[in-house]
């Protein structure tokens, strides 16, 4: 490690925050860390979340594309930053957030949808679970679980399992995506505190299983940058993850990727390799040492929420298919991503990459109308997308 | 590509009907003088104008400050039961208040000028909060603004006291001493 901390340094490159402080002053923001002198002068920056509700006539639901024989349609609105959605019981739909802070709860009443702000006041409660009727919370580094959740939807008093986790502190990529595995444990991911850097490898780039009381903690994958979205596979119970890349090394480099976590605690790369790109930032290790990702999912364009759809009512081909909201890129000067895409397995298990939900970017001129950012199965079959951008969710149905 | 398609990209979906002289009634009725000055330019001790001030940044401070997230005490009265309607109506109405360089403001110190100077070229306060430091969308203006208030919230980014819609901010402030925001904030208030 001593050789790759100096090669980071000979680079330029700030190594981790508390080196930054003691090197006033070039300390860049960790989501500017890595960024090369000429482009010192880009105006790219992380784009500004809208906060308040989108009323439903303003939300693109016309401007949004399906294919053949799909349908789709507004099915909940007013819910500002919505992000990754589970499912009680009972059918109640749970939406997570980041920089609200919230947490909401839908449920449809009569055909009706009726929202509310289930909890308020976390600090980016983006991670949601649910298992034996509790709602597991992730809020940054905190992890919360309100029992029998369906009948405390009006006041939660949340069980604070923080301690047990203890999970780093550190705010960069500490917000998180978490998933119930078939094997009972709850898995949680944990980014890296800054862009591109040396890091802990026990403690970051990870994607953690426990046991759901916060024991056991087991290293299912490491050198994994930032996954916000991973699933197990229906069949295999394999799993399946997402990972966000490096920002700040050109616009087409490097992609975005998706991961099968083949053998338990293997290494995917970072920071030395994503997605087959060597780092000329990093020395150390070479693409070769790692196993290649399953796909590749394109340059910035931001996995979020990654799913298995587990329903009958789509075509076949769509059974057991993979549905990947692509949130959208800031870092690149064409915007990319601000789709939905299936990845599904075609012949000797090769796999097939299709867009299925299109119609957030405006090519033209360069916007984005939504940004799709989770995706959840309904137990009639149908797909609902959720849209942080315009505080929406969108449910899609096939035929009739 | 240039800098105004990737603004362009930014602005996204424009924000629904705004309408400022409803916010006008309602800082009336709440009183946000008493703190802020009358027509949004503050005469108190660390409280910030609001005249002139971008639309889309005052909504997103008053969603911070309404949620709990931007913890100010002497904002959660003010915001208790704001709807997402009223707070847009808020930002219209401070936005169409005219911003001018403070009546107050005492003569530009040149060694605190060029320390400020120097500290904004180095990490492109420009860059994003414009030449002119007017600011746009959801970068805050911060010229014109009281000095007092922004040698305080530049401080408190650098500590970690002040959340905002990202961290920008507070990694920007990084490793810099009182001394430098001392200059930092001498230097945007004498800016025209
Ligand atoms: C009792 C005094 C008080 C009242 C009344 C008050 N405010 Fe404030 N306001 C403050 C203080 C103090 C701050 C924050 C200073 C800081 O960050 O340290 C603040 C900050 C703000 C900010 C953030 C501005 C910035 O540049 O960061 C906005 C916007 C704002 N107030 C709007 C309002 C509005 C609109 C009203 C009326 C509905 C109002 N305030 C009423 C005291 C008050
Ligand atoms: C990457 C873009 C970016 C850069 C570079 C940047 N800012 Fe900011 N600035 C922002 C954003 C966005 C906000 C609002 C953040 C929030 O929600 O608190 C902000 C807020 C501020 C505020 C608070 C104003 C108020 O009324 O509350 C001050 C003061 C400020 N910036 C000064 C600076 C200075 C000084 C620099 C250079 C050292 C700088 N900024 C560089 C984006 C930037």
């Amino acid at each position: 490690m001593k050789q790759h901390i100096r090669s980071l340094l000979a680079a330029g490159i700030m190594l981790s925050p508390a080196l930054a402080f003691a090197q006033a002053p070039a300390a860049p923001p960790a989501w500017q860390q890595g960024r090369p002198a000429e482009m010192s002068g880009s105006t790219l920056a992380p784009h500004a979340p809208r906060l308040t509700v989108t009323a439903p006539d303003a939300i693109p639901v016309a401007a949004l594309r399906v294919p053949e024989g799909f349908r789709v349609e507004l099915w909940a609105s007013g819910m500002p930053g919505i992000r990754a959605m589970a499912l009680g019981p009972n059918g109640t739909v749970f939406g997570g957030t980041r920089v609200i802070g919230r947490v909401y709860a839908i449920r449809d009443v009569n055909g009706q949808r009726q929202t509310s702000t289930f909890m308020s006041g976390l600090e980016q409660p983006s991670g949601l679970a649910v298992r034996d009727g509790a709602l597991y919370i992730a809020a940054m580094h905190r992890v919360l679980r309100v029992d029998n959740v369906e009948a405390n939807l009006t006041n939660p008093q949340p069980v604070d399992l923080t301690a047990a986790f203890g999970q780093a502190t550190e705010a960069h990529h500490g917000w998180k995506h978490i998933a119930f595995g078939p094997d009972g444990r709850l898995y949680i991911p944990r980014g890296v505190p800054c862009n591109i850097c040396d890091t802990d490898g026990d403690r970051f780039a990870l994607i953690e299983s426990w046991l759901p009381n916060g024991t056991d903690r087991r290293i299912e994958a490491r050198g994994v940058r930032n996954s916000v979205g991973f699933d197990f596979h229906p069949r295999t119970g394999q799993l399946w993850f997402s990972n966000h890349a490096r920002d700040w090394a050109g616009n087409d480099n490097p992609s975005d990727t998706l991961h099968v976590a083949a053998r338990r605690g293997e290494h995917h790369g970072y920071p030395w390799c994503a997605g087959g790109f060597q780092d000329p930032a990093v020395n150390g290790r070479l693409c070769a040492e790692f196993p290649p990702p399953a796909l590749i999912l394109g340059p910035h364009v931001a996995p979020v929420g990654t799913h298995f759809y587990t329903g009958t009512a789509f075509p076949e081909r769509y059974r057991g298919a993979m549905f990947i909201p692509l949130a959208g890129s800031w870092n690149r000067e064409r915007l990319s991503g601000f789709e939905v895409i299936t990845v599904r397995e075609g012949e000797g298990g090769r796999l097939i990459r299709e867009p299925f939900l299109t119609g957030f970017r405006d090519e033209a001129n360069n916007r984005f109308i939504g940004r799709p950012s989770g995706a959840l199965t309904m137990p009639d079959g149908s797909l609902l997308i959720s849209d942080q951008q315009n505080g929406a969710i969108y449910r899609i149905s096939y035929g009739r | 590509m240039g800098a105004a398609a990737v603004m362009a990209a930014a602005l996204a979906f424009s924000a629904q009907a705004q309408d400022a002289a409803r916010g006008a009634a309602l800082a009336e009725a709440r009183n946000c003088a008493q703190c802020h000055g009358p027509r949004g330019v503050s005469d108190t001790p660390i409280i910030p104008s609001l005249a002139g001030q971008q639309a889309e940044f005052t909504t997103l401070q008053l969603i911070l400050f309404r949620e709990g997230i931007r913890r100010v005490p002497a904002m959660v009265e003010p915001m208790r039961g704001m709807s997402d309607q009223q707070i847009e109506d808020l930002a219209a109405w401070f936005a169409s208040l005219p911003s001018e360089r403070r009546a107050d403001r005492g003569p530009a110190n040149p060694a605190l000028m060029a320390r400020g100077a120097e500290i904004s070229a180095g990490r492109n306060c420009n860059a994003c909060h414009l030449p002119t430091y007017a600011g746009r969308a959801n970068i805050p203006r911060i010229n014109h603004q009281r000095e007092d208030f922004l040698e305080h919230t530049l401080a408190e980014y650098r500590d970690g006291a002040r959340v905002g819609t990202d961290t920008n901010m507070n990694g920007l402030m990084n490793g810099l001493t009182d001394g430098d925001i001392r200059a930092l904030a001498h230097f945007l208030a004498h800016q025209e």
